[in-house]
């Protein structure tokens, strides 16, 4: 069988050339400089050994935007599972089969829009001659626009949350098309209420869903920068942002510091999620 | 299917499934019918005075002119080649066995990398290898960008093309290149087309990483960030309009033959 081998590695050679020439290097460059170290009063940067950079991490309030940036993560994926379960539902056992196409390419078409313009049309609706401020005083329920709305932790989630729902919603259809019906069915023979059947079947049997949507939104939202760029109040950041601002002063090896522990934690959550859940056999691959 | 949901948990259901859509549209589509206002204000426009000038401005705004033309040639190039390497991929997925899953995460994981972090890190490559940041640059990095993408509809659309097809053409006495040509091929070519246009789009609407690889001539979402923050004005309003429209309407011009598909269907 060796022709066939040799033929799968022709097939695959140009694109493992391009993974590796524009991801793997990459990624590899950015691991060695982190190690390097850079002079504040030149800007030079100096091939040594040195944890400095990561020392410098731990410093300077720079952790605290590591946290914040999970926990924007974290409250963004949990809306993102709680909106995006529901929609799942509604989207294969609800709707009929044109409805569910349809709302299909609604949730499909957030992915090839511009991430930029969705978070800056934010800006219209929350601002404090918004829409949302427009009505409420309208309304007569306020008096002052609410300030708070927008240039806000609120704002950056709520945009977040727009920007990033389908990535939960996706997986979670595609783990309710596993579930065989029959089990929903005997659940409900053995005389298991909706919420009864929801809460002991439908939702463990989609779990790898529920993973993989929270994986998802969790990687997008920590490796995301337009939303707080955009919608953020001042000096809010998130790690993107604060790489950004690192480089100002063209200190890479702070800048890669902080991506290598970035990159650590998406990877080591993706291949985690694989070798728990197999992320591929979500997409109908892998089990051939 | 049987429903057993109840009226009211139907509701509750249905309600969240508004609210995420609402969400997700609502604003940019505020922004749209704000493009159409003659006022310099943001506000709906009434319906009598709808108006298209802010769009007819544009032509006048060379620097946003030029950054379009940029990114309608980058994300030309990089759909393109993003869809031969998909389809390379995707093919030798397929004859893969035992590495499969090894071979689909590496395609794959590049989706994760977040996009300042690709962006920095490829210029800083670029920078040492000593290539110039230009149009060239920028599609280096867009390329891993669409690539799973790419993959991941090449791979569906290739699961249409049975084995037994290609052993009957094998038995027949097809090689390898008669058989992906005579058949594989036009079976996928609603796959590849898809490809393409995702690819485009996703290309076009780029931000972080053209942030970091663009050359004199920037891209258009990075000239559109700058002046955003500069302040906002209604050419800009008519821009955004005008990009997320063009990204609706091919969305649609690729899932559109789908469910018109479906609905004369025999199924319905």
């Amino acid at each position: 069988m060796n022709r066939t081998l040799l033929s799968t590695l022709g097939l695959a050679a140009l694109p493992l050339a391009a993974i590796l020439a524009l991801g793997f290097v990459p990624l590899m460059v950015v691991v060695v400089w982190s190690f390097w170290s850079w002079d504040p009063v030149t800007y030079w940067i100096r091939p040594d050994m040195s944890l400095a950079a990561y020392a410098a991490i731990l410093e300077a309030e720079r952790w605290t935007v590591i946290l914040s940036t999970l926990a924007k993560a974290l409250v963004t994926a949990l809306i993102c599972l709680l909106v995006g379960w529901p929609t799942a539902y509604a989207v294969h056992f609800l709707a009929g089969r044109r409805l569910s196409l349809v709302l299909l390419a609604l949730m499909t078409i957030p992915f090839f829009t511009s991430y930029l313009i969705r978070s800056f049309s934010w800006r219209l609706v929350l601002g404090r001659t918004g829409v949302i401020n427009t009505l409420l005083i309208e309304a007569g329920l306020i008096d002052r626009p609410l300030d708070w709305l927008l240039f806000s932790d609120f704002a950056v989630i709520v945009g977040l949350v727009a920007s990033y729902l389908p990535f939960a919603t996706f997986p979670l259809i595609l783990s309710m098309r596993r579930v065989d019906p029959v089990t929903m069915q005997a659940a409900r023979d053995l005389g298991a209420g909706f919420w009864t059947m929801l809460r002991t079947v439908l939702l463990p049997l989609t779990f790898p869903g529920v993973f993989a949507g929270f994986l998802f939104v969790f990687v997008m939202v920590a490796g995301s920068s337009t939303e707080v760029q955009m919608l953020g109040g001042a000096g809010a950041s998130i790690v993107s942002v604060m790489i950004n601002d690192v480089m100002r002063v063209a200190n890479y090896p702070l800048a890669f510091a902080i991506s290598t522990v970035v990159l650590a934690v998406v990877f080591g959550l993706v291949l985690a999620g694989n070798a728990r859940f197999g992320l591929a056999r979500l997409f109908g691959e892998g089990d051939a | 299917m049987m429903q057993t949901e109840g009226t009211l948990s139907r509701l509750a259901i249905w309600t969240i499934t508004a609210l995420g859509l609402i969400v997700i549209y609502a604003p940019p589509l505020y922004l749209l019918g704000v493009s159409f206002n003659p006022a310099l204000q943001p506000g709906l426009p009434h319906l009598s005075d709808l108006t298209v000038k802010w769009y007819l401005a544009l032509g006048g705004e060379n620097q946003l002119i030029a950054a379009l033309e940029q990114s309608l040639l980058i994300a030309l190039v990089t759909a393109l080649v993003a869809t031969l390497l998909a389809l390379l991929a995707a093919l030798a997925h397929r004859e893969l066995h035992r590495r499969r899953t090894a071979w689909f995460l590496t395609v794959l994981l590049p989706m994760f990398v977040p996009g300042v972090i690709q962006g920095l890190a490829l210029s800083a490559v670029f920078q040492r290898a000593g290539i110039k940041a230009s149009m060239l640059t920028v599609i280096g990095g867009h390329l891993l960008w669409a690539l799973p993408f790419a993959f991941i509809v090449i791979l569906t659309s290739l699961s249409v093309v049975k084995r037994s097809y290609l052993m009957a053409a094998a038995d027949l006495g097809a090689g390898r290149l008669r058989q992906f040509l005579d058949i594989t091929l036009p079976l996928i070519r609603p796959g590849l087309v898809s490809a393409f246009l995702f690819a485009f789009l996703l290309s076009l609407n780029e931000f972080t990483r053209a942030f970091y690889l663009a050359g004199r001539q920037n891209t258009l979402p990075v000239v559109l960030f700058g002046k955003m923050n500069a302040g906002a004005s209604p050419t800009i309003y008519a821009m955004s309009g005008a990009i997320f429209l063009v990204s609706v309407l091919c969305v649609a011009l690729v899932a559109g033959p789908a469910l018109l598909r479906r609905r004369t269907g025999p199924a319905e």
